[in-house]
């Protein structure tokens, strides 16, 4: 039984959000509620200022602390592949998960929309969903979270579930750049133009994220609040996979 | 009118209203079709569950990515890069997966339309009404014959901005030729980047976009070309980065310069905020001080006859001591320029410290092969061509022209001859007629306007206002908005009100408010289209875009509406466009050529070229080893290439050379000297001259294209509106970078709403403090500001840069400059 996980390249990736529109073509996000992001950071002073990015998805933590606070179990880890998956047909919307979560990664969209005129109004549902949008994918799993959000839950990255939980049985890694495997790599995987990201088994020993994670030294965001996320980041060796920032003089 | 057309009108009205709800049932009839998006869901055939696939072009930015659309119960619900084509490689940028909301975008128009208010003007509603395309193409072909029956056919001008390829753009060409309009086509080209192309042009013969090997270069100096924000192919370019970055022994070396810090700089080893316009003295100085320290490449620029270098700062050379190789001028620009443009110079007029002007240049000078790379932000200034020659001259002196890890140019398909022969069609007017007297409206290749320019697009609307040189009568856009995207588009504003307007976006614009007739095209996705690359790794490739479905609207392909219109026109032109008959039967013609030169990936048909979606064929056949010129033998490149054939076929210029001294500048230098006040002695080498920036404010304003930007359509995407700005930006709100320093000397706090002036408008927008923007310069994305363009475009702030830019152009390369515009800023 595969335990799935993904490595990012952070030397590698150009902080482009290909992953992020990937996503939310690919799962029909409402625009600005992006299950994948990409955040910045910013320091310095003139002329001597760095950027920096931090792209994100869910961790699909092994120890979720997510889980472990659902009233309703709604939100569950799927022992098969080792996904962290919501139950919409559970899910009374309490939004306990997301206050759980040490990253910020789970979305309750009932709120007045980022992007104005507000899209659902454009493409209604008449079935409880959060709306319709023509170009919606065939996909639809409520149970595990797939599909349109309806009204009312909480949603969250699936690690694209609907296409990774087709994949040949035993496969050690999902590489998009293998034609009989593209369909099965989650999107922001597969769309990455400059390859910062892969998807293997992290309970093969021989995978290549294994090799990756091992070789450039892979790291975990918040290691220490004990999650055990199966998202590694690699970042050049010795430098911190995780942005901080500086204290800089202040002039008000 | 029989009960039929009765309906179809009714219907088309109905969907270009949008007022379908209330239409079902309308005299109880319901017309098959007459459905909302979402009812036609509901009546949808039961779902068979079968996804097809089919190829297609991205639209979003030239790159011309190969997609596969994915299309599901005829709702196309995926678009992916296609694995086996060669820009893409499977992979897209931000912008890419996001297609299908072009196609679905409720804005579109939905059927051919004509103005019944005939008034004209940004709060005057155009009163469009629905028309049959029949009626719409009558009317067209009317006026044009009443034009050329009266003798005034150049008064017809056909615009244009991102054509494609032979299928539509490339058939203006002939169409001009047989009207009679020297009119027609105006392409944008100088409000796009012909300061890069001209040049080139002027240094090394070619009038064109370099191709570039950069997977084999060891250092990439980029100066304002946003590789990671914009820069076409900024797919492939990401593909690159990683690569380069990641994969590749050794790590290429990244130097990038620009106005503020972008994701490009970020990422880069040696970040350079330069002063704006003075990237040409920054090159200057690179050039100084590779000659002093001997760092030139010898067996492509040649040395001292006696091996001594004597460049040394403030002295002249004698240039009988010098042996020129594949360069021509050297010693002579030396001589009248370089010699004083030391790195210390130019600290004082870049602003960029002269430690790290030098630690640039080394790295340049001493890391083979190296490539340097410019784009808008050095040549959209009134010195434009000096920067930007300054800049590509660097490539010679470190021979990187036509080398491994170098530059090339890119090569054309083979396409097989269309189905007719133009030349076979011209009557006495298209041959002889009193139009080719005239002048071009935008007087480019006058001496009185732009002699030595591509085009001047910026300058038809406000010519055609003033009369001069003539006032036009009709003017047709395709895949081009200049009421907005000119600067200073207010003009024509003015200009359109005078004139019959056709326009042919599939999408409602600033331009198309102005029309008469709206002839909507597909979207990307509905289209049978080619589209040659643009310059990319100088092998021929060409692309085709497979509809996926058929159109959801009463909307024409526009190379089918210039075939229609052309079949209307009286005479032997009429009979050509019979004989071409559609854009299908072109495709098919331009296909043929694939049978006698099949692709790499097997393509040799039309159908073939259906299925993969790309014709290529590698290699490029040319290359510089080791400053001998070398021609593609079928094996490797064995076959050493002769002076002429080098001048054939690569360096283009009179000398055969990589001419420092430009001998296609000199040749008009009275005319130069006369318009730009140039010094004589100087005008044809690369040299620094201050730049000029209008607009009467204290601050640059420099306003980049984003990675999210969709040319044409990103303002109306809700996830690209969203994702626009991630640095700075708000879900919802795009913002103006500003120095804090520069915000607090004028009392404006973090987040205000600001106010934005120059000398010919003004705008408003909210503003947030940012380090990483040069305290004289003001930067944000051009994107927004659109008051006709689509509901999430409409009235989104900051408002439209064009309104604020003054229309200043680089009287030699016709280059708008749209950088170059000084401003002020005040709270709101």
């Amino acid at each position: 039984m595969a335990k799935w996980g993904m490595v990012i390249d952070l030397d590698k990736c150009t902080g482009c959000q290909a992953c992020t529109t990937a996503c939310a073509m690919e799962n029909n996000r409402l625009p600005g509620e992006n299950w994948q992001d990409v955040l910045y950071y910013v320091e310095g002073k003139f002329p001597n200022v760095s950027m920096k990015w931090f792209p994100r998805p869910c961790f699909h933590c092994e120890n979720p602390s997510c889980v472990s606070v659902c009233p309703t179990k709604a939100t569950y880890k799927d022992p098969d592949g080792g996904f962290v998956l919501i139950d919409w047909n559970k899910c009374i919307g309490c939004k306990y998960c997301q206050v759980a979560c040490p990253y910020g990664v789970r979305f309750y969209t009932d709120e007045r929309a980022p992007i104005q005129p507000d899209i659902r109004t454009v493409f209604p549902s008449d079935e409880g969903r959060q709306w319709n949008p023509p170009y919606k994918g065939p996909q639809d799993d409520p149970s595990r979270g797939i599909g349109i959000q309806p009204h009312g839950v909480v949603s969250k990255c699936t690690f694209c579930y609907h296409k990774v939980s087709k994949a040949p049985k035993g496969v050690a890694d999902l590489d998009e750049d293998i034609p009989e495997l593209k369909e099965y790599v989650p999107g922001c995987v597969r769309v990455c133009p400059p390859k910062a990201r892969f998807f293997g088994d992290l309970d093969n020993p021989a995978s290549y994220v294994n090799k990756l994670i091992a070789d450039k030294r892979g790291t975990r965001l918040k290691d220490e609040t004990g999650n055990k996320p199966q998202v590694y980041y690699l970042s050049g060796g010795a430098a911190s996979a995780i942005p901080g920032l500086r204290s800089m003089k202040d002039e008000g | 009118m029989n009960l039929l057309e009765t309906l179809i009108s009714r219907r088309r009205f109905l969907q270009a209203s949008g007022a379908t709800a209330a239409a079902v049932g309308v005299g109880g009839a319901v017309v098959p079709g007459l459905t909302t998006l979402t009812e036609a869901r509901a009546t949808a055939a039961p779902s068979s569950g079968q996804t097809t696939i089919t190829k297609n072009i991205c639209h979003q930015c030239p790159a011309r990515c190969g997609i596969d659309v994915y299309t599901t119960d005829g709702r196309v619900h995926a678009i992916w890069g296609t694995s086996d084509h060669p820009i893409s490689n499977g992979k897209l940028c931000p912008k890419g997966p996001l297609g299908t909301y072009i196609l679905y975008d409720p804005d579109r128009w939905k059927g051919p339309m004509k103005r019944t208010n005939p008034k004209k003007g940004r709060n005057e509603d155009p009163k469009f009404v629905p028309i049959s395309w029949d009626e719409a193409l009558d009317t067209v072909a009317a006026r044009l014959n009443a034009l050329r029956d009266k003798g005034e056919s150049h008064r017809f001008a056909l615009c244009y901005g991102r054509g494609w390829g032979a299928s539509c753009a490339g058939l203006q060409g002939t169409f001009g030729k047989l009207y009679g309009s020297p009119n027609v086509p105006i392409g944008h080209s100088s409000m796009c980047s012909d300061g890069s192309i001209v040049a080139k042009k002027a240094l090394d013969g070619n009038e064109g976009y370099n191709a570039y090997d950069y997977i084999n270069a060891n250092m990439l100096l980029m100066f304002g070309v946003g590789f990671l924000d914009a820069f076409r192919p900024y797919n492939n370019n990401m593909q690159v980065w990683g690569y380069i970055r990641g994969v590749k022994v050794p790590k290429t070396r990244v130097t990038a310069v620009d106005v503020h810090i972008n994701p490009t700089l970020a990422a880069a080893d040696r970040a350079l905020l330069i002063k704006p316009g003075t990237d040409g003295a920054l090159a200057l100085a690179i050039a100084h001080y590779i000659l002093v320290n001997g760092l030139w490449e010898r067996s492509f620029v040649g040395d001292f006859k006696d091996g001594v270098n004597r460049f040394k700062p403030g002295e002249t050379v004698d240039p009988a001591t010098f042996q020129e190789k594949w360069v021509k001028g050297l010693v002579d620009w030396w001589n009248v320029e370089l010699k004083d443009r030391t790195p210390k110079w130019a600290e004082g007029v870049t602003t960029i410290y002269e430690r790290d002007i030098i630690a640039t240049a080394h790295e340049f000078g001493t890391t083979r092969p190296a490539i340097a790379l410019f784009e808008r932000g050095v040549h959209a200034h009134s010195n434009g061509i000096l920067n930007g020659m300054a800049v590509h001259s660097l490539n010679a002196l470190v021979g990187s022209m036509y080398a491994k890890g170098g530059l090339m140019n890119q090569m054309g398909p083979s396409y097989g001859p269309l189905p007719a022969n133009y030349e076979d069609y011209l009557d006495d007017w298209a041959k002889d007629g009193d139009w080719k007297k005239q002048p071009r409206i935008d007087m480019k290749g006058h001496e009185d306007g732009y002699l030595l320019a591509r085009n001047m697009l910026q300058e038809v609307g406000p010519n055609s206002l003033k009369g001069k040189p003539y006032k036009l009568d009709t003017i047709m856009f395709y895949q081009t908005n200049p009421v907005w995207t000119a600067p200073n588009g207010q003009v024509w504003e003015e200009a359109l009100k005078e004139l019959f307007v056709i326009d042919t976006s599939p999408f409602p614009s600033e331009t198309a408010m102005m029309a008469d007739l709206i002839l909507p095209d597909h979207t990307y996705l509905e289209r049978l289209q080619d589209a040659p690359t643009y310059p990319f790794q100088g092998w021929p490739m060409t692309q085709l875009r497979v509809p996926a479905i058929k159109p959801l609207y009463d909307t024409k392909y526009f190379g089918d509406v210039l075939i229609e219109i052309g079949k209307r026109i009286k005479g032997p032109m009429g009979e050509y466009y019979k004989a071409l008959d559609n854009t299908e039967n072109v495709l098919r013609h331009l296909a043929k050529g694939f049978e006698k030169n099949p692709g790499d990936n097997g393509v040799n048909s039309f159908e073939s070229w259906k299925e993969k979606g790309v014709w290529y064929k590698k290699p490029y056949l040319w290359r510089q080893i080791d400053g001998e010129f070398y021609e593609w033998d079928g094996q490797d490149y064995n076959r050493k290439m002769s002076e002429s054939e080098v001048k054939e076929k690569l360096l283009k210029t009179e000398s055969g050379k990589f001419e420092f001294r430009s001998s296609w500048l000199e040749a008009k230098a009275d005319w130069i000297a006369e318009k730009t006040g140039r010094d004589r002695s100087k005008l044809m080498f690369p040299h620094w001259e201050e730049p000029k920036h209008p607009g009467g404010g204290d601050l640059y304003m420099v306003t980049p294209k984003v990675a999210l930007h969709a040319e044409g359509r990103g303002a109306n995407i809700p996830i690209a509106i969203a994702n626009l700005q991630p640095a700075l930006g708000g879900r919802d709100t795009v913002y103006i970078e500003i120095n804090p320093a520069t915000a607090r000397a004028r009392g404006i706090r973090d987040g205000d709403r600001v106010r934005i002036k120059s000398e010919v408008g003004t705008i408003e927008g909210y503003c947030k403090y940012y380090e990483g923007v040069r305290p004289d310069t003001l930067v944000f994305p051009m994107e927004h500001g659109h008051w006709a363009h689509g509901r999430w475009a409409k009235g989104r702030l900051p408002g439209h840069c064009g309104e604020v830019t003054v229309n200043q152009s680089d009287r030699i390369t016709g280059q708008c400059n749209y950088y170059t515009t000084k401003v002020s800023i005040e709270r709101a």
